[in-house]
């Protein structure tokens, strides 16, 4: 992960902790990764490992629970200064300004996503209305064409429409027409297709990819869903309990995986096209409870490989290519934390 | 949806009708009948049954019960209330003069306990767990708790006798400043209106918080809007739909609590005349008023489909 002009969002030893009845809650705990410019990456792990944190930490959308402990988000905007977006006030004007203008964001449930008591349109409208100097008719009009270039049937018709008058893929396609409305450098999507059926999911990952090479924005997409990841990501950073594991690019990560956390994990789900040669194997244990985690290396409980070394601090490791792998077993250049 | 609402307003008739007659049965059910009322008990046991009987038959008191019901009722339809037994005077005219002192009574309970009731409400729900969250959850507990006549002495006692700000008894008549206005109306209003305001105050704040942690309200933030708008056009904008139900349901219990709300305060309305009608068996009187509180609190529950359907474009009436 070194300096490189491609980059839009480095995060740095992210920690962003819960303090829930006077337990500590460490939900990311030392994240570092490189967004590329213009690509997807996939940020995957099982539920509470703290990839829907760290998303909330960058657009500082966090409870009032939540304390980001340390480390820097730096956003390489086109548009402004580099600028470390932790060291912004949450509702503050700046980061109002880059907040659904610069990044934006979609969420998991398109079903409870929109305000039921405005029409669709409308809706839209707000978030230019918000960061642009424009009239309300030009925005309406604006806010037309990204329908229709979300292929919402009839869409003159239905942007006069409320919510509830939409499907949950139809709904979808709102979100991200609202999250694209000001041309975002960045759109994060929280598990943007987890509670839509398997053929509205194809469509809605297919159309944020045609999306995307029109208009150049980059997406992390967030995700567990393994098939999702190795359909459309570029990069991939595999999280367990608030770190990032290994991150590469999705051949490498896939192909070459070394870390035996995204081994096992890529052994415990199904992926299309396999063709069943091989059994599917769950991984054993449970996931730690999060406000006592273990020493060094979290997953060590669970993993077949563990040593007495994996309870110290574990340095990344470049196995090639800007492949990192946060393992004892990993073998090459040893990066300090994150950099 | 204009279909609906005349729909709505049809059936209303018979439940009117239904709820008038049941009124009309429960006061002839009740011992004594309005002449024993109307003479002192001296008076009546000088009258032989004879002379009684011929009172009762002018009065059209000895008809039966459906008879005298009907003979009503059909007064009604021609805006013919009839008169008081117990005065004499058309009852039409004792309702033109005291209806309007009522409703404006529980017109300003409304309005301030509307006005405070989301103040504390939103204010609570804003500083949620803070020593104002807890401070108006008091005022809650106490103000739901509290019967209305109850609170009426106290403040009477505190506000009127001790403190010497108000008067203690009386209302104003049509014509009087602003200012006089105020001083005689705040009392009794407060005092009605503070149940509704202690209601309110605790539906709002768990109606904000509610809608606070929905998704939408993340989606809004997330579009960069400032809290304010958050707050307003997406907060309060949905927390106010079940908050306008609950004022509407509430609406009946107004009028019915300016029955001792008047009686307290001294003030002249339709309800303190209520309670000397039915003190005095004046069962014309009694039903003129109950037919018209019964179409009030009907009229509110109409109020209530309109008001979600106006609010909530979920709600349309086919």
């Amino acid at each position: 992960m070194s300096e490189n002009k491609d980059i839009l969002l480095s995060i740095r030893n992210l920690k962003t902790h819960f303090h829930v009845r006077k337990r500590v809650i460490r939900a990311v705990d030392g994240v570092s990764l490189d967004v590329r410019a213009g690509k997807t990456l996939g940020l995957v792990g099982e539920s509470g490992c703290g990839k829907s944190i760290t998303a909330h930490t960058i657009l500082r959308l966090l409870p009032k629970t939540a304390r980001i402990k340390d480390g820097e988000i730096i956003f390489h905007s086109r548009k402004r200064q580099p600028v470390d977006l932790l060291k912004l006030q949450p509702s503050g004007k700046e980061m109002r300004g880059i907040r659904g203008n610069d990044i934006s964001m979609i969420f998991q449930d398109p079903m409870s996503s929109l305000n039921p008591v405005y029409r669709i349109g409308d809706q839209i409208v707000e978030s230019i209305l918000e960061h642009e100097n424009t009239t309300r008719a030009e925005a309406m009009e604006r806010a037309l064409e990204m329908l229709k270039r979300l292929s919402i049937p009839s869409a003159e018709k239905r942007i006069r429409e409320y919510p509830h008058q939409f499907s949950g893929g139809m709904k979808q396609r709102v979100m991200i027409a609202m999250g694209l409305i000001c041309n975002p450098e960045l759109l994060i999507a929280d598990e943007p297709t987890t509670a839509l059926d398997v053929t509205i999911q194809a469509q809605i990952l297919e159309l944020m990819q045609e999306l995307q090479r029109q208009l150049g924005f980059t997406i992390i997409l967030i995700t567990h869903n393994m098939g999702i990841v190795a359909d459309v990501a570029d990069d991939v950073a595999v999280m367990y309990m608030g770190k990032i594991m290994e991150f590469g690019s999705k051949e490498d990560v896939f192909l070459r995986p070394s870390h035996p956390y995204t081994r096992a994990l890529l052994k415990s789900v199904p992926v299309l096209g396999n063709s069943g040669r091989d059994l599917l194997e769950p991984i054993r244990g449970s996931t730690p409870d999060p406000s006592d985690l273990p020493e060094g290396c979290s997953f060590a409980p669970r993993c077949d490989f563990a040593k007495p070394e994996c309870g110290q601090a574990i340095p990344y490791v470049d196995v090639g290519n800007g492949h990192l792998v946060r393992c004892v077993l990993a073998e090459g250049r040893e990066v300090r934390d994150g950099q | 949806m204009l279909k609906y609402f005349v729909k709505r307003l049809i059936m209303m008739i018979p439940m009117i009708v239904f709820i008038s007659f049941l009124v009309f049965v429960a006061l002839d059910l009740t011992p004594g009948d309005p002449l024993t009322a109307q003479f002192s008990p001296e008076s009546i046991s000088g009258l032989t049954h004879e002379q009684l009987d011929a009172l009762r038959e002018e009065a059209g008191l000895n008809d039966s019960l459906v008879v005298r019901y009907l003979r009503w009722f059909g007064g009604v339809l021609k805006g013919d209330f009839g008169y008081s037994i117990q005065t004499g005077t058309p009852i039409g005219s004792i309702i033109a003069n005291l209806l309007p002192a009522t409703i404006y009574l529980a017109l300003a309970a409304l309005v301030l306990s509307v006005l405070m009731g989301l103040l504390f409400g939103i204010l609570s729900a804003i500083k949620h767990n803070t020593i104002i969250d807890y401070l108006s959850s008091l005022f809650g507990v106490i103000g739901i708790s509290m019967p209305e006549f109850f609170i009426g002495i106290l403040a009477i006692l505190i506000f009127a006798i001790q403190l010497k700000w108000f008067p203690a008894q009386g209302r104003t008549e049509i014509g009087a400043t602003f200012w006089v206005n105020l001083k005689y109306i705040l009392l009794p209003a407060l005092s009605l209106g503070l149940a509704l305001t202690a209601a309110l105050t605790r539906y709002t704040r768990n109606s904000m918080l509610d809608v606070m942690n929905k998704n939408y309200v993340k989606t809004a933030r997330a579009k960069g809007l400032s809290e304010w708008k958050v707050f307003y056009r997406h907060v309060f904008r949905n927390a106010l739909m079940p908050i306008s139900v609950l004022i509407c349901l509430r609406l009946p219990m107004l009028i019915g609590g300016s029955v001792v709300i008047e009686q307290v305060f001294g003030y002249a309305g339709i309800g303190s005349r209520l309670l000397t009608a039915i003190n005095s068996n004046d069962y014309q009187l009694v039903l003129s008023i109950i037919f018209l509180l019964s179409i009030v609190s009907l009229l509110s529950s109409v109020l209530i489909d309109l008001i979600t359907g106006l609010l909530d474009p979920r709600v349309r009436y086919n």
